[in-house]
Order: C-alpha cells, then structure tokens, then sequence
C-alpha cells in the first residue's frame, strides 16, 4: 500500500512539473469544443443556388422572390444554363432551382407542376438540403400564391414531434457528443506515453528491482491519471453548461459514475498501448492514429452506427466512446433512463476490465529478451 | 558461506550466446569485481541473478532463493543499481530519495546519505539538472537504502570523475554492513585490484576467479595480467593512421579557442577558456563532471553558441563558416548518438556520403573501415542492439570516415574495456603523429597521460595547463589521478 | 558545390527511408493502419439513415392503418416494427432508444380517410440523435404523405420537384465519404511522419551529430521534407488506387491534375509538421503540437458542415487551413472533374502555405543553432 501511494505520489509530481499534460487535460477540451460549438453546425445550412425562371407570369417572380428571401438560401439569378452548369463545376453554387415556361399555366389549370432542381452531388448533405428547401419553399409559395384556391388539402397530415430536443438544435447532442471525442483522445493521449517513457528512460529496470509488484506498477499508473481525466472531464461538461448552456436534464451522481467507468477504459488503452510497445514514438503514433478518427467516425456521434453493415456495427463494440456517447446524450437531453444507463455501464465495464487485464498482463515484470 | 551460487549457467539471446554454461560462487561479506571485455556477458550475469532475466538454462541461487521463481523475496533483500540509472530526471534529488525509500519500504533518514553525497545543498534541484557524478552518486544512494544484504552494480563509475569515483567507493565502504555482499562491474582496473575478490568473465565464461593480489601485487601489474587473461593485446601498427590521407596544412594551430565564455543567466558555465592546439597534438580537456568541459566543447563544435569569444578550427570561425569549418572535425558524441534503427554499415554509409564521400571510393572505405575496427562480423546488425564498447567504436569509425584533419573526442571510452581502450589510444597517437589534431576528454586518468597537453577544468574555468608531467610536479604528485585530486582540492582551498 | 550537397542530401533520404521504412512496426503504422482505416471507413460510414426501428400505436386498428404500417416496412430505411399496447409502451420504447421514432394513429384515422376529410398521423422523433432523427422524420412524413396522397379522390394544382444530381446521380454517400477519408488519412499519417521528426533525432542525441557534419541547415530540412512527402504520395495513391477499383467511386478529373494537386497539398502538410517540429523540443510536445492542429484542421475543414456555415470570423481562419483547400481539390477533381482554372484558385493558397510555415520552419530551426 506504502509502495503504491509512493509511486502515485511520484506520478502526480510529474504531472505537476510537465506542463503537457495539463495542456492535453485542459487546453486540449477548450479548443475542441469551441470548434464544435461554433464550428460544427449540422441542422441549418445556408446555401448558394442559382435561380433560373422561364416563366414569364408575374405571379411567379413572387416565387423568385421566396426563394432569394429564405434565410437557409442565399438565390442568384442566372439567365441561362451553361452559367448555372460552370458556377457548378466552379463550386459558386452548390444547386440550382429552374422553374419551366409551362409552370403556372398548368398549376391556373389546377395541375400538377414541375420544377427541376439541380444539385452538386459531390457533396451529398448540401444536396439532400437542397431538395428539401425547395420543396418546401416551393409548397409553401404555393399555399400562399393565388393558386391556393385550387390546391386541395392532403387528408393525412403528418405532425412531426421531436421529443427531448423541440426545436432539433444540433448543438444540444453535438456539444455533449464532443466530450466523448474529445474525452477519449485525451484519456488515450495521457496514458499512451507513460509507461513506454520508463523503459525508455530506464526507470522501469531500477523499479522492476524492488519491492514493487505488477498491481503498484498498474494502478500507480491508473488512479493518477484517472483523477486528471476526471478533472479534465469535469472541466468539459462545466464548459458545456456553465458557458455554453446546453441544457442538463439528467442525475450528476450518475453521470460521475458512468463518466468514472468511460474513463476507467480510455486509460486501458492508453496503458496498453503504452506497455505493449515499450517505445514513445510508436506508441504516440498508434495512439493519434486510433484515438482520433476512429473514435470521431464510428463512435456513432455524427454517422449512425445503426445504418451501418452489421459487421461494422459490431466492430464499433469495441468502442468506449460508443457506448459514452448513447449514455451522455440521453443523459443531458431525457435524464436519467435507467435502462440506457445499466446497459452502456455493463459494456463499459466488460471493456474496462478486459483491458485492464490485459494492461495487466503485458506488465512485464521481467525485461524482454 | 556463498550467498550467490550459479550452476552451468546460459543464456541466449536468438543465435548469440551471452551466458555460457558459467559456474559462480559469490562469497558474502566480500566485495567482488566483475571486470571483462564488452560483451563478455557481465550486465546479463547481474540481470539473471536478481531475476530481470530468465535462464535458459542452469540453476542460480541467491541468499537460497531462485530468483525466477522467488523475485518478489529476493527484491526485498537486494539493491540493484542499473547501467542506465533510472532516476526520475523530473523529481527533485530529495524527491528520488522519498520514491526509493518508500518502494524499498524504509523510513525517511537521508542525512547520513546527503551528506556522504554531497548534496545537501542541490536537494531540492531536479535530479535532471546534476552532472553525471552527482546523478551516479544519487542513484547508488537509492539502491543503498536500506542496507540491502546483496547490492550489484553495474559500472556505477562509467563517466565518472576522479574525485567522484572516490566518493562512490567510499559511499559503499562504509555505509554497508561487514555481511553485505557486493558485486561491482566496472572498467577501472585499480577499482576492481582494490577489491576482496575478481572474476573476470570472457564470452560468456569465468576465466579467472580469486583475489586481486593473487594475480599481481601492483596495480599496473594486475592491469597487465588481465589484458593477458582476455586475449592479450599487442600493440600493432595502427592501421587507420597508416591509411590515413594526410592533408597539407600551413596553419600552426589547428583548433583555437579565445575568450570563450558561456553564461546562463548570472551563473557562468564557462568562464574565458583561451587554448591554442598545435597541428598533430592531442590536447586533453580534463575536469570533475560538471566543471564545464561538455559546454567547452560543445561551443568548440558549433553546438551551443558562446556568449562571448570565438572558436576556430584549421582557421576558420566555426560561428562564421560552420559549414566549411565542420567539415574538417570529426566528432564524437559523449552519448550513443548514431541511427539506433540502421545497421552498422548503413550508419557508416550514411556518415560517408554526409562527409562527401564520393560513391567510387565509398565501398573501398567503408570496407577498410569495417576491417580496421573489427566490425565486419556485425556490419548487418542494427547499431542498438550492439553492446556499449562496439557503439563506442562505430561512433569513433563515423567520426574518422572522413579522414578529417581535426578530431573531437567527447569522453570516447567511456564503458569501454581495457584492451578496447589501449587499440583505441593506440590510433590516437598514432594518428596524432600523422598531423592529426585531437581534442579529447576522458576521465580515466591513464588515459591522460597520452595527451601532449591538458587543461584542467573546475567550476568553469581552466585552473592549469600543461603537460602531464608539468601537472604532476605542479601538484607534487606520482599518478595523474593523485594530481588531479589534489589540483581540484587545492583550486577548492 | 551542388552535387556534393545533393549527395549528402541524397544520403539524408535514404536514412530516412530506411528508418521509417525498415522497420516493421512503423511500417505497418505507416501503411497499414491508414489502409485498415480506409477500409472500415468506407463501409461502415454513412449519413443515410437506415434499419430504422419504429414503435406504433394504433389506435384505430383499420384496414388503412394497417396499409399504411406496411409501407414502413417495406421501405428500405425501416426494420423493426414495434406494436405498442399504450403510450407508456410506446414513451419507453423510444426512452430506451429501441425505437428511433414513434408513430401515433388517431382512431378517426380510417373514417376520415373514406370521408375524405382531414386527419393527423403524430410522428415522435428521439431529439436525442437529432440528425439522425431529422432525416428519419423525412422518411416518415414522405410514406405518410404519400399514401395520403394515393387515398386522396381530388386531384389539385401542385408542384412536383425533379431532382437531379450531378456528378454522383444517386447521391451515393460514399463517393463523398471517400474522397473526405482519403484526405483525412494522408493528413494524418504526413503529420505523424514530419512533426516528430526531428524531436526525435533531438531526443536520441543524433541530431547533434548532423549539425556537427557539414550538412547545412537548408539540407537538412530537405532531407526532411523529402522523405515524408514520398511516403505520403505513395500511401496516398496507393488509397486512391483502391478507391477507384476496390470501391468503384468513378473518377471524373485528369489524372495529373490530381496528382499535382496532391502533390502540393502534402507538401504543405509537411510543411506544417515540420514547423511544429521545429519549435518542439521532446516528442511529447511534438505530439500535442499535431493534435492542437489536426483536430480543428481536420473538423473544420467543410467535411462534417460547410464552411460558408460557420461565424464570419471563423471562416476566415479556415483561411489558413490547409486541410480545407486539400479536400475541396481531392472532392473536386475526383467526383467533379475540376478544371486547371480552379484548381489553382485551390493550389495558390497552398503554396503560400506551405512557403510561410516551412520558412519559419527553417528559420526557428536556424537560429536554434546559432
């Protein structure tokens, strides 16, 4: 117990004197979640679209005029195709909205008319945003145009409900999201060099000849880095509701719990790493190398892991921050749901453990061959 | 009573055998040697004895124990100091002394300690900041603590001055009980000729085990005895200096240092050093370990710039014309410093082309390198995983690819054995002779005694320069060890 | 003059080559990490939202909800249907995130459909995943709108939108995605390369033995350009190699375009690892230097949102991004078969780039000698 305190007693002091890993632990959570607060925006995109009318009716430049008035879209009038076609290769525009001669004749006649929309496929969310706006600024022109007397009303209408989240801001998921990103570089980046530093430096062979065990060895490593994580974690969520407001709906006691075990992983990681490869250079570049797109793309933050192949569905298990993610949103946004949180506490546990045991394990005890 | 019992003992690593088939008793109470040539197998022997390593076959026993079976007993009863100390260079000097005594579970009581070490006064200074005696005498007090009834050491002295080394030996004389028992590796033969006992390891094997005084009664004698007992040495013409391409030169001194001056802050490192180098003379830059000889040469080289003064090599400012200056040195570095991760000849490869080697001649040179050195047999192994003494001598090879007319030696031998050492000083004056001009440090004060002249450095500044022999009757003393103790204690009155 | 400093720069190279490239370790890191990861990637991420689970209520249990139910399930976005008994089963199937979404069918559902007068389907969306739950919602109100529209008698005045995409007609995500990944993965991989570099020499003690050489400060930092920037060009073509004829994402550009572009862009990736090195002295600090650039460079680069969406300020410092340019030219060329003129409105700021951080590179490298 003495050779245990000592050793995180030494750990700590080491912290204390090297200024990156407070860096890592602080500075490292400030930037990233200023980028996704201000940075990252994925409900409300404002576009550029070119606007071509060959309609001549004047009651149509009233739907020219939607469009241009639209907050999500900024309009510009072209008068003919080929300007729109290189404006679009050029990425000036990334659509196009040409409204045909015969439009408001068919709809006088109580047809049904068309409008083509042209979009930039090679950036496939603007385009799907396209669509959507046009169909709805078009409808919504309609409903108000002098054509409406001859619109009939649909029979069903669908009333959209968002629970948790009324008005779908993004940032309500995204902010809380982030600290499982940005959490799970941090916790792999804090732990991945330590170990690897005391083989380099020849620390390890002078602890290795005394009376410390594989266990001092592995918690002295673990407990004061978890405290850093926690702080660190901490600092995180402070920022997200103190400075930024996310709203907060669910249990603090329960969030520290499951953030504890999160946490619990990430440095099970980082120390394998770490002991596994005995060298810093590799293992900070196995470390960047898994823990920041891997845990940025699959962790199912931005891309849904439910539409993914079930192979790669299952290879997101092995995710911490997958599991992190579905507890935290649902802890800020619904509150405490006590099904979501036992299910992603056992995961995070069963990774936890597995982990440690295999930090465990790779402690040598003895030097290599 | 045998407190270290070893039967037919071995150990390979992949196809090289370093233990082999070795019987050893290890008599407690006693102090024993372990001296042999590099990669005769001493730093696996100690790693094998308190279990760091497993045999693949044989049986050691220490204090009764089985160290691949009962480690964890055995830690608690030995001190084990590492070539590569493992101080934690971020933690102060009291703070490394805490950590050991709380994993060896002892109490706090270092004044015995701090003041035997000296360092009293740097307690609270990073361990990182000592120079490298304080940092060896610091980590054989954390091993010591505890009064461990076994302690090893392996090279505690390497890099170490005189003054220090003296330190050490006492440090141990007197802070252990008459039942411990010591195993000492170490280069320093009159270290090992004042011990109870020697064994003297080759390839893998015991070729000698006894009493110092049995194999001679003087030390000069024992030093003779155990070059013998390794393989002898005799002294042949040296073959780099014979191949050696002497270049005209018209300048009278070759290396010239003026008023060099290195300040941090208030604190001068290195205080007006003024020497002058004639062409073809090995000139020895000598010193207690942080006395300022690695700034000195450092700002020699061009590493470090000087606050003031300049520094010229074959006439040319090394801060003006660095290039065409560097071009002329060799050097080599204090530490391993070459390419861990490529083989011998690709690190000699790599150092020819940089020196503008040209491609038709480079084979021819790098083959003749590889002969001159002994390094042909491990020209394809990876330079890191070589043993001390071949690193030493690849660097030396890199240095002298060139054939440049001037030689930076930054404590060349260091952890070097005997015979390497006597080739190695061999090729110095020899290439001396040449017209080659060499600036040396060093710490084995035989060694010295080569140079032509020497600068004896302390706290910063050159205290005398002479000859050896002018030294030596300047302080009134026999040895130059004798003379550069008494030098250093006089300058400190 | 100049051939004996080509040679030593040659020599650089080749030790740096061997370095990275003789080891096993590092070279599966180098080559095969960034491969695993393209692979994983571009079968596993998508912005398409399918396998939808949905809970229902149906309250009034009729021929036409019933009809309408199945249209979900034979959609492709949806999977399960979970029948709720009542609005607490229904609440918990979406508090538990079994179901993503939840749809609600008033008893008056049938009667108003043979009436032909008006009714409402409630849909409820788990906010949690907004993005998510925002596309799904479209799903299910298009279904929805359409079978009102296939029981509705009258016909009226209204307008259809046609859609066309160009240059990926199918709106196929990973055409996009990949083009995004292949830039992530060199970015990342160059950085690892270049920003230790040196770091590590100055650890190791070797870079003292370079300085001492004749090797001017400007070879050096050739030789440490160099070397990264072959690697990465080779990891990078061989990516898109596997893009064009693993994935069968068609490419619409000129080849030598693109391999300028790529050129250029890692170039000035390199060219930022190594001012980072250049200013770090341990591995450590080198390494947080990546990460505090490679995580906004790569976030903010327009992949995850467009950058005209950002603050003003902040579009201005995607500026200096070079990231961004990078994806727009690898997007660009591939998918849209960007033309010279616009390629170089992407390549200029690159070079400028990549000539200012490799100047301050050699410049703090420079006078840390002195």
């Amino acid at each position: 117990m003495k050779i245990l305190l000592a050793l995180i007693k030494k750990e700590f002091k080491q912290i204390i004197r090297d200024p990156s890993s407070i860096i890592i632990a602080f500075v490292l959570p400030f930037i990233s979640i200023m980028i996704y607060m201000y940075g990252i925006n994925l409900d409300s995109v404002k576009v550029n679209i070119g606007i071509k009318n060959d309609d001549a009716n004047p009651e149509v430049t009233t739907l020219v005029e939607s469009f241009g008035k639209n907050k999500y879209i900024n309009s510009i009038p072209y008068n003919n195709e080929k300007d729109i076609t290189q404006a679009i290769t050029r990425s000036k525009i990334k659509g196009a909205v040409i409204i045909p001669n015969d439009f408001s004749k068919k709809l006088s006649k109580g047809e049904s008319s068309e409008i083509l929309v042209i979009t930039d496929g090679s950036e496939v969310n603007t385009a799907n945003y396209i669509q959507n706006y046009a169909s709805s600024i078009t409808n919504g022109w309609l409903m108000t145009s002098k054509y409406k007397y001859l619109v009939t009303p649909p029979i069903i209408n669908t009333e959209l409900r968002a629970w948790y989240n009324q008005d779908l801001n993004s940032h309500n998921f995204i902010l809380p999201g982030s600290i499982a990103i940005t959490m799970t570089l941090i916790g792999i980046l804090l732990t991945a060099l330590v170990v690897a530093r005391e083989w380099e430096r020849g620390t390890m062979e002078s602890l290795l000849s005394t009376q410390v065990r594989r266990i001092d060895i592995v918690l002295g490593k673990y407990i004061p880095y978890f405290c850093l994580g926690l702080t660190s974690m901490i600092f995180n969520v402070s920022m997200c509701i103190g400075v930024f407001k996310i709203p907060f709906r669910g249990n603090y006691f329960v969030f520290f719990l499951v953030s504890s075990l999160f946490l619990f992983t990430l440095l099970g990681i980082g120390l394998l790493i770490s002991s596994k490869l005995k060298n810093q250079f590799l293992a900070s570049q196995v470390s960047l190398g898994i823990g920041f797109l891997p845990a940025l793309l699959l962790s199912g933050l931005i891309f849904p892991i439910s539409s993914m192949p079930l192979f790669f569905q299952y290879l997101t298990g092995i995710l911490p921050p997958k599991y992190f993610i579905i507890f935290v949103e649902s802890e800020y946004m619904a509150g405490t749901i006590f099904e979501i949180v036992v299910i992603n506490s056992i995961f995070l546990t069963i990774l936890g453990a597995i982990l440690f045991i295999l930090v465990y394990k790779s402690t040598n005890m003895r030097l290599e061959k | 009573m045998n407190s270290i019992i070893i039967k037919n003992l071995t150990k390979k690593f992949g196809q090289i055998t370093a233990i082999n088939n070795l019987s050893l008793n290890i008599e407690e109470g006693k102090i024993t040697g372990l001296i042999g040539a590099d990669a005769s197998g001493k730093t696996t022997l100690i790693r094998l004895i308190i279990g760091l390593l497993e045999p693949d076959n044989g049986e050691i026993s220490i204090l009764n124990l089985n160290p691949s079976k009962q480690k964890s007993e055995i830690t608690k009863k030995i001190g084990y100091m590492p070539q590569k100390f493992g101080l934690y260079e971020d933690l102060t000097v009291i703070e490394n002394l805490k950590l050991y005594a709380d994993l060896r579970k002892q109490p706090y009581q270092f004044e015995k300690m701090l003041e035997f070490t000296r360092l009293y006064e740097f307690q609270d200074r990073l361990a990182g900041a000592l120079s490298g005696g304080m940092k060896q005498k610091l980590g054989l007090a954390c091993t010591l603590l505890g009064n461990p009834e076994i302690l090893l050491l392996d090279e505690p002295s390497v890099g170490v001055d005189p003054v220090s080394r003296i330190d050490l030996m006492k440090m141990v004389k007197e802070l252990i009980t008459p039942k411990t028992t010591v195993l000492w590796s170490t280069a320093y033969l009159d270290e090992a000729h004042s011990f109870d006992k020697a064994v003297i390891l080759d390839k893998g094997q015991v070729i000698f085990n006894g009493k110092p005084t049995d194999l001679a009664e003087t030390t000069d004698k024992f030093e003779k005895k155990v070059i013998e007992l390794m393989g002898g040495y005799k002294k042949e013409i040296s073959k780099i200096a014979e191949n050696y391409q002497t270049i005209e030169q018209n300048i009278e001194y070759s290396v010239v240092a003026d008023n060099l001056e290195k300040k941090y802050g208030n604190f001068y490192a290195v205080k007006n050093n003024t020497f002058c180098i004639k062409k073809g003379e090995i000139f020895g830059l000598l010193g207690p370990n942080g006395a300022g000889k690695s700034t000195s040469f450092k700002m020699m080289c061009g590493l470090t710039k000087p606050t003031s003064g300049s520094a010229k090599i074959m006439g040319i400012d090394i801060k003006e014309n660095p290039i065409k200056a560097r071009s002329n040195l060799g050097y080599m570095a204090q530490k391993f410093s070459l390419y861990g991760s490529l083989t011998v000849e690709q690190n000699l490869k790599f150092f020819a082309s940089v020196y503008g080697i040209g491609i038709l001649n480079r084979k021819e040179r790098i083959n003749e390198i590889l002969d001159i050195f002994d390094l042909r047999e491990i020209a394809n192994q990876k330079s890191e995983s070589l043993p001390l003494g071949y690193k030493q001598r690849l660097s030396m090879a890199c240095a002298l690819i060139h054939n440049p007319p001037v030689l930076f030696l930054d404590e060349p031998t260091s952890g070097v054995d005997i015979i390497a050492r006597h080739q190695f000083w061999n090729h110095i004056t020899s290439l001396a002779k040449k017209g080659v001009t060499i600036l040396v440090t060093t710490h084995f004060m035989d060694e010295a005694e080569f140079c032509d002249r020497i600068s004896l450095f302390y706290k910063g500044e050159a205290i005398t320069i002479g000859t050896p022999k002018e030294l030596k009757e300047k302080a009134n003393a026999e040895t130059m060890q004798e003379a550069f103790i008494k030098l250093v204690q006089e300058d400190d009155e | 003059m100049i051939i004996d400093s080509l040679r030593r720069i040659i020599a650089l190279i080749r030790k740096e080559l061997i370095t990275t490239w003789k080891d096993p370790k590092s070279r599966s890191i180098i080559i095969g990490l960034p491969l695993l990861q393209l692979i994983i990637f571009a079968n596993a991420i998508t912005m398409e939202v399918k396998n939808i689970d949905v809970t229902v209520v149906d309250r009034d249990k009729s021929v036409e909800s019933r009809e309408l139910l199945s249209h979900f399930e034979n959609s492709p976005h949806f999977r399960k249907i979970y029948y709720a008994d009542n609005e607490n089963e229904f609440r918990n199937k979406i508090d538990t995130q079994k179901a993503k979404i939840g749809i609600y069918i008033n008893n008056d559902f049938s009667r108003a459909i043979k009436s032909q007068k008006q009714t409402q389907v409630l849909v409820v969306l788990d906010g949690r995943q907004t993005n998510s739950a925002a596309i799904a919602g479209g799903y299910a109100s298009e279904i929805i709108n359409s079978y009102g529209s296939q029981m509705s008698k009258k016909q009226g005045a209204k307008i259809n939108t046609v859609v066309r995409n160009w240059y990926n007609p199918n709106l196929e995500y990973r055409w996009f995605i990949m083009t995004v990944i292949i830039v992530m993965l060199s970015v990342v991989i160059t950085m690892l390369l270049t920003a230790l570099s040196i770091a590590r020499e100055r650890e190791m003690g070797t870079f003292d033995q370079l300085i001492v050489s004749p090797l001017s400060s400007f070879e050096i930092m050739v030789g440490k350009v160099i070397p990264p920037l072959i690697i990465a060009m080779f990891l990078t073509c061989l990516m898109t190699l596997i893009i064009i004829f693993g994935f069968k994402v068609p490419f619409a550009g000129s080849i030598s375009l693109f391999l300028i572009s790529i050129f250029i862009s890692l170039f000035s990736i390199v060219g930022v690892g190594l001012f980072i090195s250049s200013i770090c002295k341990t591995q450590q600090q080198a390494i947080l230097g990546v990460i505090t650039f490679q995580m906004p460079a790569i976030l903010l680069s327009g992949f995850i949102s467009p950058i005209e969406d950002m603050p003003i300020g902040w579009q201005y410092l995607t500026m200096i991004n070079p990231v961004r340019y990078f994806m727009t030219l690898s997007r660009g060329i591939f998918l849209k078969g960007m033309g010279t003129e616009d390629v170089m409105s992407n390549i200029i700021p690159l070079i400028i780039i990549a000539v200012v951080t490799l100047s301050i590179a050699s410049w703090t490298f420079k006078r840390k000698l002195d």
